[in-house]
């Protein structure tokens, strides 16, 4: 019963307090407004959240910074770094392995390997996203609002069927190899690569790229365009030198909302890159379930938890007044 | 001052929303250094008028001409013209300075001779060391100025200006009338103005153009507008005015309120109908036994240079303006002379007075 969650008095005591402090605010709240207030509306989502969010958070960082028997360690981290690590992990090729451990940087390959493929993707998605918020904004396509549509109808459908559909078009007999092979790509594939991985992952992260652009361009207002163009701009040097500026809080909030489920994905990896190369996701899910190392996997999680807080604060700074409704 | 060069001609325009008519074959000319306002009350076709010469819209039938080239299929940033927006529409990522200097940067000008023009600009406008701040830390009456800035530093050949008065308060609407004026008149270029304030018309222009239902009713100088409105819509908007049904009876005699009154105008046909306009400060009071008509004084409002009193005379209610109170109540004498009765032939669809017998 090693990994039932047996935390220590303190944390209980720590989870308690917060409840009881939870209780007070309420009780305090009531008295002193005679009445119902309007903050109290949040209270169920506050309780929620104590449950979900912050219990869970509390547990991760007690099993990151414990031993297997509950004593007090800073070894998960360093193991982070360790390149002994990687090979109990059973990770990437013994290639890339035996070089890895030459390099003495085991989980490094995976940590970088996710970024990599979140950056590429981010920059795909704010690539293809941005023409098209421009077009969808644009208050002279009266069609525009059926492309509104066609990018929401899919996010109905689940996560993990819509990746089965994109594996029926890119499996190796599936319709899209055939096609590249009959235009002369010979050795064309795609399941099972990285290709496909990023294909997935642009496919299923779009839609949080155009959303935020689109909201704050179809904002915009006209008549700074027409101003424009009345102080002589043509409509090239009009989108470089006003619209684009404008639109930077959309911007940063689309890769806000791209680039961390992006950093963190793992099921992609699995269904179209066959787990060939590991991610850091897949990284830590096989930490916890085939190695049933929770202390390991936690701690690789609030690495994780870490580097995104960290580029969310860069992030920030380009939208102070977080006009892009990011998070 | 104004030179007799037309600039500006637009001729039979004509402009259609879904079918819906705003324009309706307008003809007008600007001239040089004019100073032309565009009155009408909102939904008139002023705002339309104006976008249409700066290239915002494209009229749907007529021509528009610049100093003799047609130019109606220009987009705007190929006209010789500038704009300052109804709410300014300053950019916000920009700050005053670079807001100013964004039509010369993109003439790609030298770094100094706009930094240059920008300090001349900033202090015509009377914002000198304002350059470094943020637009929107500026009160109304300063981005108003900041816009006027922007566009004036581009030297265009017209300057149009949608209602840019309309978001300030009264007593800076009327500094910014008169520096406007000022403005236009020390730097020589035409301005075409669009306001729906027909104090603010009569204050700035060389010539107002009074526009109702997409039509032109009048074109002329404000005092000519306020002294010989071509009809009844025309004095109504143009300050406060009694309107009347009335009956030509011949040549300088005109029926209303149930009597006769001796007037200056002809040519109007015997018993013809027409529309009688009497401003309220050309109604004299009189004594009770010399007035040409009789009434009661039905209310006083003390307007602040004069009284403003209602006077019922049984067959219509004057509105009379006056420095001199009579209390409510009281019986008083209504004098009006012939050069002050202004007759015109009745209007279509403007009977204002007709069912109460009050305006």
């Amino acid at each position: 019963m090693r990994y039932d969650v047996t935390l220590p008095w303190w944390a209980w005591v720590l989870m308690g307090l917060g409840l009881a402090a939870f209780a007070a605010m309420v009780v305090v709240s009531v008295r002193r407004n005679r009445g119902v207030k309007r903050s109290l509306f949040a209270a169920p989502y506050t309780l929620w959240m104590i449950i979900f969010t912050i219990v869970p958070l509390i547990i991760i960082v007690y099993y990151a910074l414990t031993d297997a028997s509950g004593n007090f360690t800073l070894n998960n981290l360093r193991d982070f770094w360790d390149s002994n690590y990687s090979r109990r992990a059973g990770a990437s090729s013994p290639a890339i392995q035996a070089r890895l451990a030459a390099r003495g940087m085991s989980n490094m390959e995976p940590l970088l390997y996710s970024l990599w493929m979140a950056f590429l993707c981010t920059v795909i998605c704010l690539v293809l996203a941005y023409p098209t918020a421009l077009f969808m904004a644009d208050r002279r396509m009266k069609r525009a609002s059926s492309l509104v549509i066609l990018f929401v109808v899919p996010m109905w459908m689940n996560v993990t069927l819509r990746t089965y559909a994109m594996r029926i078009l890119m499996v190796d007999d599936g319709p899209l190899i055939n096609f590249l092979r009959l235009i002369g790509f010979a050795d064309a594939q795609l399941m099972d690569t990285p290709t496909a991985v990023l294909i997935g992952m642009v496919y299923n992260f779009l839609p949080f790229m155009i959303f935020p652009i689109y909201t704050v361009l179809s904002k915009l207002d006209p008549a700074l365009l027409e101003a424009s163009s009345d102080l002589g701009a043509s409509p090239g040097r009009s989108l470089i030198k006003v619209t684009m500026p404008l639109s930077i809080p959309g911007v940063v909030s689309g890769i806000t909302m791209v680039f961390m489920p992006a950093v963190t994905t793992f099921t992609l990896n699995v269904m179209l890159g066959g787990s060939k190369r590991l991610m850091l996701g897949n990284l830590i899910e096989q930490t916890f379930t085939k190695q049933n190392n929770w202390n390991m996997g936690s701690a690789m999680s609030l690495v994780m938890m870490v580097l995104i807080l960290i580029s969310l604060t860069i992030l920030r700074k380009a939208d102070p007044n977080n006009e892009g409704g990011g998070l | 001052m104004v030179e007799n060069e037309h600039l500006i001609d637009l001729k039979h325009i004509s402009k259609e929303y879904d079918g819906v008519k705003v324009l309706d074959d307008i003809n007008l000319y600007i001239r040089k250094k004019e100073f032309v306002t565009l009155l009408g009350p909102s939904g008139c076709g002023k705002t339309t008028t104006l976008r249409i010469i700066g290239g915002f819209e494209t009229p749907s039938s007529g021509e528009v001409f610049f100093e003799g080239q047609e130019i109606s299929a220009l987009p705007p940033y190929k006209r010789r013209v500038n704009t300052v927006f109804q709410k300014y529409a300053l950019f916000p990522h920009l700050n005053v300075h670079d807001n100013i200097a964004f039509g010369l940067k993109l003439k790609k000008m030298d770094r100094k001779e706009i930094d240059r023009r920008v300090d001349y600009m900033l202090e015509l406008v009377n914002l000198k060391g304002y350059g470094k701040r943020r637009t929107d830390a500026l009160s109304g009456g300063q981005q108003q100025r900041v816009a006027i800035a922007r566009s004036l530093v581009n030297e265009p050949e017209v300057l149009l200006l949608d209602e840019p008065l309309g978001a300030l308060d009264l007593k800076l609407r009327k500094e910014m009338q008169l520096e406007l004026k000022r403005m236009q008149q020390r730097l020589g270029i035409t301005f075409l103005y669009v306001t729906h304030d027909q104090e603010e018309a009569l204050t700035m222009s060389d010539t107002i153009v009074v526009m109702r239902e997409g039509k032109i009713l009048q074109i002329g100088d404000p005092k000519h507008i306020y002294d010989e409105p071509a009809n009844a819509f025309v004095a109504d908007f143009i300050g406060e005015s009694n309107i009347l049904r009335g009956t030509m009876i011949h040549d300088e005699l005109v029926r209303f309120a149930e009597q006769d009154f001796p007037c200056v105008d002809f040519g109007f046909g015997e018993n013809a109908p027409v529309d009688v306009v009497i401003r309220p400060e050309d109604v004299m009071l009189v004594g009770e036994d010399v007035g040409q008509l009789t009434g009661t004084i039905q209310s006083v409002l003390f307007k602040g240079v004069h009284y403003e009193m209602m006077i019922d005379t049984g067959a219509y209610t004057f509105k009379v303006h006056s420095t001199t109170m009579q209390p409510q109540g009281s019986r008083v004498g209504l004098s009006i002379v012939p050069f002050n009765i202004h007759i015109m032939k009745p209007m279509e669809g403007f009977r204002k007075e007709e069912e109460t017998g009050e305006v």
